[in-house]
C-alpha cells in the first residue's frame, strides 16, 4: 500500500512513499479513491489492549464519582469566594489607586486574578457541568454566565458539543487552530498563513473576543455565504443579539461603570487609570487563558483525526482519541487552580464532567495505566510544553514541499 | 424631531404642552446642550428600567444577592436566594417510623391554607436534596406561634427522610417553597368524607386543627387508616376535636384488625356517602381503591378529590420496570415508553414533537439538563437509579423507570 508518512499527522495524502514500519493501522476502505490517495487513520492498539484500557478507564470514573461529595461543593464554593473577593476588591483598589499608585497595581493584578479563576476554574468547569449534582441554584451548567465577552450559552454550544464531541477532529472541531492557523498538515496552505505566528499574538492578545467571535465565524453570520447545513438550535438573528448583548454588558462593566465610578470620586485622570487597569487585568486573562488552552492541543505531539476515526468508535477508542488528542502540564496546586485544572487537558477530555479539582489525583492513575498499555502520555513543564507550541506554529506557517511546488 | 423634542419637553416642564414653530425651529439650531440632555435623559431612564440588565452586566447574575450566595452560605450554609428560609426549632417522634418537624419559616413566607404542601430543601453531602411534604399543623397555628409542622414517615432505603430524622436538629436552617396544592376545603356547608391512608393523615389534621380552632358546625367524617394501633398517628388529638366540632365524627381503623378499606367500611360508617365530598389523601393504591370503591357507591367522580402524599415508595418504584408513561409538564403531553424497547427521556421528547435543545447525546456536553418533576430514571453512563423527588437530569442518557414528569 503506498502512502506517505507524516508522523505528527496521521493523516496523509497523496502517495509517495513506501510505509512498512506502521502497523495496525485501521483503514476506513471507502477513503481509499482510486488507489492514489489513501487516507490512514490513526493507529489503534489491538483489540484486548484496548478493552483493558477501556476497562482501567471506567473503573476510574467510577471510583471517582462515587468520591464526589461534600468535599467538591465545598471545593468550589471555597473557590468563588476567592474569585468574587478578589472581584470586587480588585476594582476597588484600582479605583482607590489615586490615594497611592501601588494600589492601582494590586488591584489589576486582583481583577486579573478574578477573571483568570472566572473563566478557567469556576465558568469552564461548572458549565462542563461537574458541579450539576449539587443540584445549586446558581453553580449549574445551565445557568452560570461568566465574566467573558463569549455568551455562555454560545460557548457551551461550540466548547462542550463541537470541540468536546469532535476533539481535534479535522474539519468538525473547529477549536483545532479557529480557522485563523494551521497547526498541521491536514489543513492546505495558504498565502495567509505565512504570517500566521503574528495571527497568534493577536489572538492571544484579543483572546476572549475570539472566544465570543467562534460561534458567529462557523455559522458565517456577518461574512461569507450562510451554512447549507447548520446545526444551530436558534436563529441567525439570536445568535447575533446574544452575541452583542453580552458584549454590551461585559465592555459596560469594564469600560464605563467602574472607570466612571473612579472618574466621579477622584476626576478624571482616575477614569483612565480604572479605564487602564480593567484593560491589563483583561490583556492578563487573556494571554494566560489562550498559552494554557494552546499547550492543551497543540503541542508537538498531538494527534490530530478524521472524521472516520469517530464513526461507531467504541469507548475504548473514544478514550483513547481524547488522550491522544491532548497534553498535560505539570505545575504545582496553585498552577493546577489557575489553569482552571486544564493543566490535566487529558483526564479532563476523558471525563469532562468529573469536578476539575480531582483530575491531579485521577492523572497519576492515567499515567500509569498508560504506561502499562504502551500508550503515549503527553506532559512536560509549562515551558516545555509551550515551547513546542510556538515551534508548532512556526513550522506549519511554511508549505510542505508538495504543496510550494502547487502553490 | 419635533416631536420628539417636545415629549422630552413635556416630562421636564409638564405645563409647556406645545413649542411654538418659530421656537421650535430656534430651539433645533441651538440643540448641543439640550441633546446631551436628551440622551442623558434616555440613558438615566434606561438605568432605572433595567436593573435587570445592570445586574447581568455587573454580577452576571439576576440579582446582587445570587452573587453573593457563596459569602452568604460561610455564615448560614444553607442559605440560598430561592425560596424561604426556615429553622428547625423540633424534631419530634410521633411513632416508631413518623416524626414531625416543627419549623419557624422566615416573615416573608406568605401563609398557607390548610391542606397544602410545601417543597423543603437542605443540602446533604454537597448535593441540593428537595421533597415534598403536606403541612400538618393549620394556618391558624401558625398565626399564633409562627411555626409550622410536616410529619414525615421514614422511608426505609430513601435517601432523605432517615438522614432527615437524624440531622435536622433545633437551630439548623431549612429551605421552604411557597405552599402550594389544590387539597383544600373549597365550601362550608357540604357534608365532607375524609379518607387518610397512614401519613396521609397530615392534611387532615391541618384541615381539622383549623376548623377545630373555629369550632366549625361543618358534617364531616373522618376515616383514618393505620397499619395498627402502635403506629396510629394523632389519635388521640383528632379524637379530642370531636369535642369541639359538634358534627365531627373521627374513626381510626386498624388494618391488622380490619384489612384494607373495603365496601363494608364505607357502608357501615358512611351510608351517607352520595351526599358528601369525599378527600383522599393516601398511598396510591389506597386512593384508586378508595375511589373505585365510592365510585361502586354511587359517588360522582366530580365529588371525589385525592392527593397522593409525597413521593412514590422507592420499593413500589423499583418494581415497576413495565412500561411506564412520560408526562412533558409545560408542553401537557403524554408519551409512552416500553421496557423491551426502551427510549432515552430526549428521543421520547423528540417523538412526541417536543424540540429540547440538545447536543451530543451521549452525556458528554450536558446541554440537555432538563428538570425532572417526579419519577425514577436510570443513567445510562452510570447505570445508577435517580431519587423519586426533583431533580436536574440529562435527558439523552436517562431512560425512564416508572412514571416521569419533565419540565418541558
Amino acid at each position: 500500500m503506498n502512502f506517505k508518512k507524516e508522523c505528527h499527522s496521521w493523516t496523509c495524502f497523496h502517495d509517495s512513499v513506501r510505509c512498512t514500519q506502521i502497523v495496525n493501522f485501521r483503514i476506513s476502505e471507502f477513503l481509499i479513491t482510486g488507489g492514489q490517495e489513501v487516507i490512514v487513520t490513526t493507529p489503534l492498539p489491538d483489540a484486548a489492549t484496548l478493552d483493558s484500557f477501556e476497562r482501567e478507564m471506567d473503573a476510574l470514573r467510577d471510583e471517582t464519582l462515587a468520591k464526589v461529595g461534600q468535599r467538591d461543593a465545598n471545593y468550589i464554593r471555597n473557590v468563588v469566594r476567592f474569585q468574587r473577593i478578589a472581584d470586587v476588591s480588585g476594582r476597588v483598589l484600582m479605583i482607590a489607586g489615586f490615594y497611592h499608585w501601588s494600589l492601582w497595581i494590586v488591584g489589576t493584578l486582583l481583577l486579573g486574578l478574578a477573571k483568570i479563576l472566572d473563566n478557567m476554574e469556576i465558568g469552564h468547569n461548572v458549565m462542563h457541568g461537574q458541579y450539576d449534582w449539587m443540584n445549586d441554584p446558581h453553580i449549574n451548567s445551565r445557568d452560570f454566565e461568566w465574566d467573558n465577552v463569549c455568551d455562555g450559552q454560545s460557548w457551551r454550544r461550540t466548547h462542550n458539543y463541537e470541540h468536546h464531541t469532535y476533539t481535534n477532529i479535522i474539519g468538525k472541531d473547529r477549536d483545532f487552530g479557529y480557522d485563523l492557523l494551521r497547526l498541521s498538515d491536514d489543513t492546505r496552505w495558504r498565502k495567509r498563513y505565512r504570517h500566521q505566528f503574528w495571527m497568534y499574538v493577536m489572538l492571544s492578545v484579543f483572546f476572549q473576543w475570539g472566544v465570543a467571535y467562534h460561534e458567529l465565524i462557523g455559522e458565517r453570520v456577518f461574512f461569507g455565504r450562510k451554512k447549507e447545513k447548520s446545526e444551530l438550535p436558534i436563529s441567525r438573528a439570536q445568535l447575533a443579539k446574544d452575541f452583542f448583548s453580552k458584549i454590551n454588558k461585559s465592555t459596560f462593566r469594564d469600560y464605563l461603570f467602574y472607570p466612571l465610578i473612579g472618574g466621579l470620586v477622584a476626576g478624571i485622570p482616575v477614569f483612565f487609570a480604572v479605564l487602564a487597569g480593567h484593560i491589563i487585568a483583561n490583556l492578563i486573562r487573556n494571554l494566560w487563558t489562550s498559552s494554557i488552552i494552546f499547550c492543551g492541543h497543540f503541542t508537538e505531539d498531538v494527534h490530530t483525526f478524521s472524521e472516520a476515526d469517530c464513526e461507531n468508535e467504541s469507548r475504548g477508542q473514544w478514550y483513547y482519541r481524547q488522550l491522544l488528542g491532548s497534553s498535560n502540564l505539570q505545575g504545582n496546586r496553585w498552577f493546577h487552580i489557575l489553569t482552571g485544572h486544564l493543566s490535566c487537558q487529558i483526564e479532563h477530555h476523558m471525563f469532562p464532567d468529573i469536578p476539575a479539582f480531582r483530575y491531579v489525583e485521577m492523572s497519576e492513575r492515567v499515567r500509569d495505566v498508560c504506561q502499562r498499555h504502551g500508550i503515549h502520555y503527553n506532559t512536560g513543564s509549562f515551558f516545555k510544553q509551550y515551547t513546542t507550541v510556538v515551534q508548532r506554529i512556526i513550522k506549519y506557517s511554511k508549505p510542505t514541499p508538495a504543496e510550494l511546488k502547487t502553490a | 424631531m419635533d416631536r420628539r423634542f417636545k415629549r422630552v419637553e413635556t416630562q421636564l416642564h409638564p405645563i409647556v404642552v406645545s413649542v411654538p414653530s418659530e421656537m421650535s425651529t430656534f430651539l433645533e439650531t441651538a440643540t448641543i446642550s439640550q441633546r446631551l440632555k436628551r440622551s442623558v435623559d434616555s440613558i438615566v431612564t434606561r438605568i432605572a428600567t433595567s436593573r435587570r440588565w445592570i445586574n447581568l452586566s455587573l454580577t452576571q447574575h439576576q440579582s446582587l444577592l445570587a452573587y453573593c450566595e457563596p459569602m452568604i452560605q460561610w455564615l448560614y450554609p444553607q442559605w440560598t436566594t430561592v425560596g424561604h428560609r426556615a429553622r428547625v426549632i423540633a424534631n419530634r417522634s410521633e411513632t416508631a417510623d413518623v416524626f414531625s418537624l416543627v419549623l419557624k419559616p422566615s416573615r416573608r413566607w406568605p401563609s398557607f391554607s390548610a391542606g397544602q404542601y410545601v417543597e423543603i430543601s437542605m443540602e446533604r453531602d454537597g448535593v441540593r436534596q428537595s421533597r415534598i411534604f403536606s403541612i400538618s399543623s393549620s394556618p391558624e397555628h401558625y398565626l399564633q406561634t409562627g411555626k409550622i409542622e410536616l410529619t414525615i414517615r421514614v422511608q426505609e432505603d430513601g435517601r432523605m427522610t432517615p438522614w432527615m430524622r437524624q440531622s435536622l436538629g433545633p437551630g439548623m436552617l431549612v429551605n421552604l417553597s411557597d405552599a402550594a396544592g389544590e387539597f383544600v376545603r373549597t365550601d362550608q356547608t357540604t357534608p365532607l368524607l375524609f379518607i387518610a391512608g397512614g401519613s396521609g393523615i397530615t392534611p387532615f389534621r391541618s384541615i381539622l386543627g383549623q376548623l377545630a380552632r373555629l369550632h366549625s358546625q361543618q358534617d364531616i367524617l373522618l376515616l383514618a387508616y393505620q397499619r395498627d394501633r402502635t403506629h396510629s398517628l394523632f389519635q388521640q388529638e383528632l379524637i379530642r376535636y370531636q369535642e369541639q366540632m359538634p358534627n365531627l365524627k373521627v374513626h381510626y381503623l386498624f388494618s391488622d384488625e380490619v384489612g384494607m378499606i373495603s365496601e363494608q367500611h364505607l357502608q357501615a360508617y358512611c351510608p351517607d356517602i352520595r351526599k358528601r365530598q369525599l378527600m383522599i389523601c393516601g398511598p396510591t393504591p389506597m386512593i384508586q381503591r378508595a375511589r373505585d370503591l365510592a365510585e361502586g357507591l354511587g359517588v360522582a367522580s366530580e365529588q371525589i378529590r385525592y392527593e397522593f402524599f409525597g413521593a412514590v415508595p422507592m420499593d413500589l418504584a423499583a418494581q415497576s420496570s413495565a412500561d411506564s408513561f412520560v408526562r412533558f409538564d409545560r408542553s401537557d403531553r403524554i408519551a409512552e415508553t416500553y421496557a423491551d424497547d426502551p427510549l432515552t427521556l430526549l428521543e421520547v421528547a423528540e417523538q412526541s414533537g417536543l424540540n429540547p435543545v440538545s447536543g451530543c447525546r451521549s452525556g458528554v456536553c450536558h446541554q440537555c439538563r432538563c428538570t425532572k418533576k417526579s419519577g425514577v430514571v436510570v443513567n445510562l453512563l452510570t447505570g445508577q437509579e435517580s431519587d423519586t423527588g426533583q431533580e436536574d437530569i440529562q435527558l439523552c442518557i436517562s431512560v425512564a423507570r416508572n412514571d416521569v414528569v419533565l419540565d418541558l
